[in-house]
C-alpha cells in the first residue's frame, strides 16, 4: 500500500462508515383501489433533532410552460431553491400564486420569455395563469433533506437517512385526510413504508373547452 | 215495401231487430257524439300546452342570451384580457376566450375588432367562414346603436342563436365585439322536453324543397311525416295562406297535435320549429269515459235482447200454440182445449177458440144424431132451416110395412139374435126405400114408417111409393134366401101405401122434436097394411084409388122417364072392393099392387 493512496483509502474509509451508518426508506403510496400514486411528495422530518441545512442545489428546478400546461405538475424542491418558469408556448402567459409561501405574479410574457423566482419558504405553492384557467401546478418547498416525488410506480427510495425517529409526511394535490406517521430509520436496514391514501376526484379543467352540448348538460 | 232482409219469419226476431237497432242507433250516435267531442277537447287542450311550450322556448333562448349578455359585460372588464389585447397577440386571445368559454359556459366565443374583422375565436374549427352573421348582427347594432344584438344563424352547420356584445375600453368607447352563440341541439330541445313533455323539432328549410332535421327530440323512424307537414306549412306560408294553428300528424307511435312556427334567420330562409304532443295521453281519461259508455251500451244491448226475447216470445208462444190448435181443430178435433194461463187478450183469444171447439163438437155431435136418428134429407133441411120446419100441410104418399109372425119369431130366437135379424131386415127395407126416394119416418118396433113427398116435395112421390114397395118385396126375397141358407125360416111382410094430405112438420117438446105427418091419410095406409093379411086378397102390397089417383099420367115405355122404371117393372093393379076404414065415413076403394 503506498502512500498516495492512504488518503484516498481513508476517504474510502470514511464513506463506509457513513453509509453503514445510513438507512433507507421504501414508500410505496396507493390509493384505495391499490393504484400506484404519482406525483406524491413523500418527506422525513427528524424529530430528535433540528434537520440539517442543506445547501440548495446551484442549478434551478424548472417549471416550464408548454401545451398551455405547466410541467411538471408536482415540483419539490428544498427551501431556498430557485425555480424557473420557461415558456415554450408560441402565445402569452402569466403565472400568479396566492399562496403564502410565495405569493406572486408574473406578468404576462411572450414566447421564450423564461423568469426565475426563489422559494425560500417552506410550504406549499400553487400556480396559475390568469390567462388559461387549464394551467395549474405546485411546488412543494421542504426544510428536510429527506423528500422525494413518486413516480408513475407510486414507490420512492429515500437513501441516506441517518438512523433516528422521522415523522413521514406525505403530500398530494388531491389528498384526503394526512397520513402522515412517525418512524424510525435504523442502520443498514431498508424499512418499507406502505401507504395507503384516500384522493379527492381530479377536478383541473381540460385544456380544450367542452364542445359539445351547448351547455345544457 | 219492407226489404227481404228486413221480413222475418218469426215474430220474435222482428222484436228484437226492432229494439236492437234502436238502442244500437242511439248508443253509437251518442258514442260517436262524445268520442268526437273528447277529441276536439283534447285537441283544444293539446293546442294551449303547445303555444305555452313555444313560449317556453322562447322565453329559455332569451334568458340563456341575457345570460350570455351579462358574462361578455363582465369579461369586458377582465384585466387579463386587457393584458392580452396589449400584446396584440389573437392566439393568446383565443386560448383566453377558451377559458372564458369554459367559464361562463359559453360554447362560442369570438372576439371582433371595431370594424368587425374577426380577431380571436375560442373554437377553432370555426374560423372565418362562420364569421360572416357575427358581423351582420355587429354591422346593425352599429347602425342602430344597441348595447347588444341577436339573431339566428348556421354556425358549422348547426342551427345557433349569436349575441354580440360590445368591448368597451372604456365605455363607451367600442373597441371591439364579442361574439357569442349557443346551438339549438339536441341537447336544448331534450331540456325543453323535460320540463314540458312536448316533442320538438327545429326544420331548416335552406333550401326550401330540402328540408333537414337540425335537432329533434323524435327517433328517426318518426321524422317523414313531420317533415311532410313543415312543407305543407311552408307552402301555406308562402302562399301567404293562414293554415290551421294546429294540425294531427299521424307518426307511427300515435297521432300528435302539432304546432308549426317559423323562426327568421339572419339573411337565410327561416327554420321551422315543430311542437308536437301526443292525443292518446290527453284522451286517457276521455277513453276510460267512453270505454265504460261502450260497456254500458253493451249491457244495455244485452239486457234488451234478452228483453226482447222473452217479450216476443210471451207473445209468439201462445200465438204459435193458438195457430196449432187451430189446425187441430181444422182437423176436426173438437175435444182437445187450449189452457193460456193468462188475462189479457191471448188469454181471451183461447177462451174463445175453446168455446168455439165446444160449439163445434156439439155441432158436430148434433149432426152425427140427426144422420142416425133422421133422414138424411130431413138432417139437412133441419140443418138448413132449422126448426121452420112446422106445420105444412101437403100431400104426401104414406108407406107402412110390417113384419108379420114377428112374434112367433122372437120366442125362438135369443134377444141378441132377434135384434140381429130386425137390424138386418130393418136395414134391406130402409135401403130399398130411400133408393127410391122415399124418407124413413120411424122405426115402430118391426115395423116401418115412410114418407114421399116430404119434406121434400116429389111430384112422382105416389110412383115411387109404389115402386118401393115393390122393391121391398124383391129385397125380402132375397134377405129369405139368404136366411134360408142360415136356417132361419123365411120372413113374410105386409105393405100399405096412401097419398093423402097430411100435417108435415117438427112434432115433440120443446126438447125433443121429430120431423113427422099427422093426419087421417097416415091411419088409412096402417089400415092397407093391416089388410094384407086378409087371406083372400092374396097380395102383400095394397094401395087406395088416392094413391092412383096421384100417380103421373103414365108415359109411353120409356126406361128413363121414370126413376124407378130402370130398376122395377111398372107395377099392376088389381081392385079389391071398398074397405070400411075406422074412424071414417067413406068406404076406401083398395087396389092389390103386383
Amino acid at each position: 500500500m503506498s502512500r498516495p493512496l492512504l488518503p484516498l483509502f481513508a476517504l474510502v474509509l470514511a464513506l463506509a462508515a457513513t453509509r453503514l451508518a445510513a438507512g433507507t426508506v421504501v414508500v410505496t403510496v396507493k390509493d384505495d383501489k391499490g393504484q400506484p400514486v404519482a406525483d406524491t411528495v413523500v418527506s422525513l422530518v427528524p424529530l430528535d433533532s433540528a434537520a440539517a441545512a442543506v445547501p440548495p442545489p446551484a442549478e434551478p428546478a424548472v417549471v416550464s410552460q408548454q401545451g398551455e400546461e405547466f410541467t411538471p405538475y408536482v415540483t419539490a424542491v428544498a427551501v431556498g431553491t430557485r425555480v424557473s418558469f420557461p415558456n415554450h408556448d408560441k402565445i402569452h402567459h402569466q403565472i400568479y400564486s396566492e399562496s403564502p409561501a410565495k405569493p406572486f405574479a408574473i406578468p404576462l410574457h411572450g414566447p421564450g420569455a423564461e423568469q426565475t423566482l426563489v422559494f425560500d419558504q417552506p410550504g406549499i405553492v400553487a400556480l396559475g395563469c390568469n390567462i388559461h384557467d387549464a394551467m395549474s401546478a405546485y411546488v412543494v418547498i421542504l426544510a428536510t433533506p429527506h423528500f422525494l416525488k413518486t413516480p408513475s410506480d407510486g414507490t420512492a427510495r429515500l437513501a441516506d437517512v441517518p438512523p433516528g425517529r422521522y415523522r413521514l409526511d406525505v403530500w398530494h394535490p388531491r389528498l384526503k385526510g394526512d397520513p402522515r406517521r412517525d418512524i424510525v430509520v435504523t442502520a443498514d436496514t431498508a424499512a418499507t413504508q406502505s401507504i395507503s391514501v384516500s384522493l379527492k376526484p381530479d377536478k383541473r379543467l381540460r385544456r380544450a373547452p367542452d364542445g359539445g352540448g351547448g351547455g345544457y348538460k | 215495401m219492407i226489404p227481404r232482409a228486413l221480413r222475418f219469419r218469426r215474430f220474435s226476431l222482428r222484436l228484437l231487430a226492432l229494439l236492437l237497432g234502436l238502442l244500437f242507433a242511439v248508443l253509437a250516435t251518442t258514442y260517436l257524439v262524445v268520442s268526437r267531442a273528447n277529441e276536439r277537447t283534447a285537441h283544444d287542450h293539446a293546442r294551449a300546452n303547445l303555444e305555452l311550450t313555444a313560449r317556453i322556448v322562447s322565453s329559455t333562448i332569451g334568458q340563456r342570451i341575457e345570460s350570455l349578455a351579462g358574462n361578455a359585460k363582465v369579461m369586458t372588464g377582465d384585466d387579463a384580457l386587457k393584458q392580452v389585447r396589449r400584446t396584440g397577440n389573437n392566439r393568446t386571445l383565443a386560448s383566453l376566450l377558451q377559458s372564458f368559454s369554459t367559464r361562463v359556459n359559453a360554447p362560442v366565443i369570438t372576439f371582433y375588432n371595431a370594424d368587425g374583422d374577426l380577431l380571436a375565436t375560442s373554437d377553432p374549427a370555426m374560423e372565418n367562414e362562420n364569421a360572416d352573421p357575427f358581423r351582420l348582427l355587429i354591422r346593425e347594432a352599429i347602425d342602430q346603436d344597441l348595447p347588444q344584438h341577436t339573431g339566428f344563424s348556421y354556425l358549422k352547420q348547426e342551427l345557433h342563436v349569436l349575441i354580440v356584445v360590445p368591448y368597451y375600453a372604456p365605455y363607451p368607447n367600442v373597441f371591439g365585439w364579442f361574439g357569442l352563440a349557443f346551438p339549438i341541439d339536441r341537447a336544448f330541445a331534450w331540456k325543453i322536453r323535460e320540463t314540458t313533455a312536448v316533442q320538438l323539432t327545429y326544420v331548416s328549410l335552406d333550401p326550401p324543397d330540402r328540408p333537414r332535421v337540425l335537432a329533434t327530440t323524435l327517433p328517426d323512424h318518426s321524422l317523414p311525416p313531420v317533415l311532410a307537414a313543415v312543407l305543407a306549412a311552408n307552402r301555406d306560408r308562402l302562399a301567404h295562406t293562414l293554415p290551421p294553428p294546429t294540425e294531427i300528424v299521424p307518426l307511427p307511435d300515435d297521432r300528435y297535435v302539432t304546432l308549426i312556427q317559423f323562426r327568421a334567420m339572419l339573411g337565410e330562409d327561416p327554420v321551422a320549429l315543430v311542437l308536437q304532443r301526443p292525443l292518446t295521453p290527453e284522451l286517457r281519461s276521455a277513453r276510460d269515459l267512453e270505454n265504460y259508455l261502450l260497456l254500458t251500451s253493451l249491457v244495455a244491448l244485452a239486457a234488451a235482447a234478452v228483453l226482447a226475447l222473452v217479450l216476443s216470445r210471451s207473445i209468439s208462444e201462445p200465438v204459435r200454440q193458438l195457430a196449432a190448435h187451430t189446425e187441430k181443430i181444422a182437423a176436426g178435433d173438437y175435444a182437445s182445449r187450449l189452457t193460456l194461463d193468462r188475462a189479457d187478450e191471448l188469454g181471451q183469444l183461447a177462451t174463445a177458440m175453446n168455446q168455439m171447439s165446444v160449439g163445434l163438437s156439439e155441432r158436430d155431435r148434433v149432426r152425427d144424431l140427426l144422420d142416425k136418428n133422421v133422414s138424411p134429407e130431413v138432417a139437412a133441411a133441419l140443418l138448413r132451416d132449422g126448426s121452420a120446419l112446422g106445420g105444412q100441410e101437403r100431400e104426401v104418399t104414406i108407406l107402412f110395412a110390417d113384419l108379420r109372425g114377428f112374434t112367433t119369431l122372437s120366442e125362438k130366437l135369443t134377444p141378441h139374435e132377434l135384434l140381429t135379424l130386425l137390424n138386418r131386415y130393418l136395414d134391406r127395407m130402409s135401403a130399398a126405400i130411400e133408393a127410391h126416394g122415399g124418407v124413413i119416418d120411424k122405426f115402430i118396433g118391426d115395423a116401418i114408417m115412410a114418407l114421399f113427398g116430404a119434406p121434400v116435395a116429389q111430384a112422382d112421390a105416389a110412383d115411387r111409393a109404389l115402386a118401393a114397395a115393390l122393391a121391398m118385396e124383391k129385397a125380402l126375397v132375397q134377405l129369405n134366401t139368404e136366411l134360408a141358407a142360415e136356417g132361419i125360416a123365411p120372413l113374410a111382410i105386409g105393405i100399405g101405401v096412401n097419398t093423402a094430405r097430411v100435417i108435415a112438420g117438427n112434432i115433440g117438446s120443446h126438447r125433443r122434436l121429430n120431423y113427422s105427418v099427422i093426419g087421417d091419410g097416415v091411419n088409412v095406409a096402417s089400415r092397407l097394411q093391416s089388410l094384407t093379411r086378409t087371406p083372400e086378397y092374396h097380395t102383400n102390397v095394397i094401395t087406395s084409388a088416392a094413391t092412383l089417383a096421384a100417380r103421373r099420367p103414365t108415359p109411353p115405355r120409356s126406361p128413363a122417364s121414370s126413376p124407378s122404371s130402370a130398376s122395377s117393372p111398372l107395377p099392376t093393379f088389381r081392385p079389391l072392393g071398398t074397405v070400411p076404414v075406422k074412424g071414417r065415413a067413406e068406404p076406401v076403394e083398395i087396389f092389390a099392387v103386383g
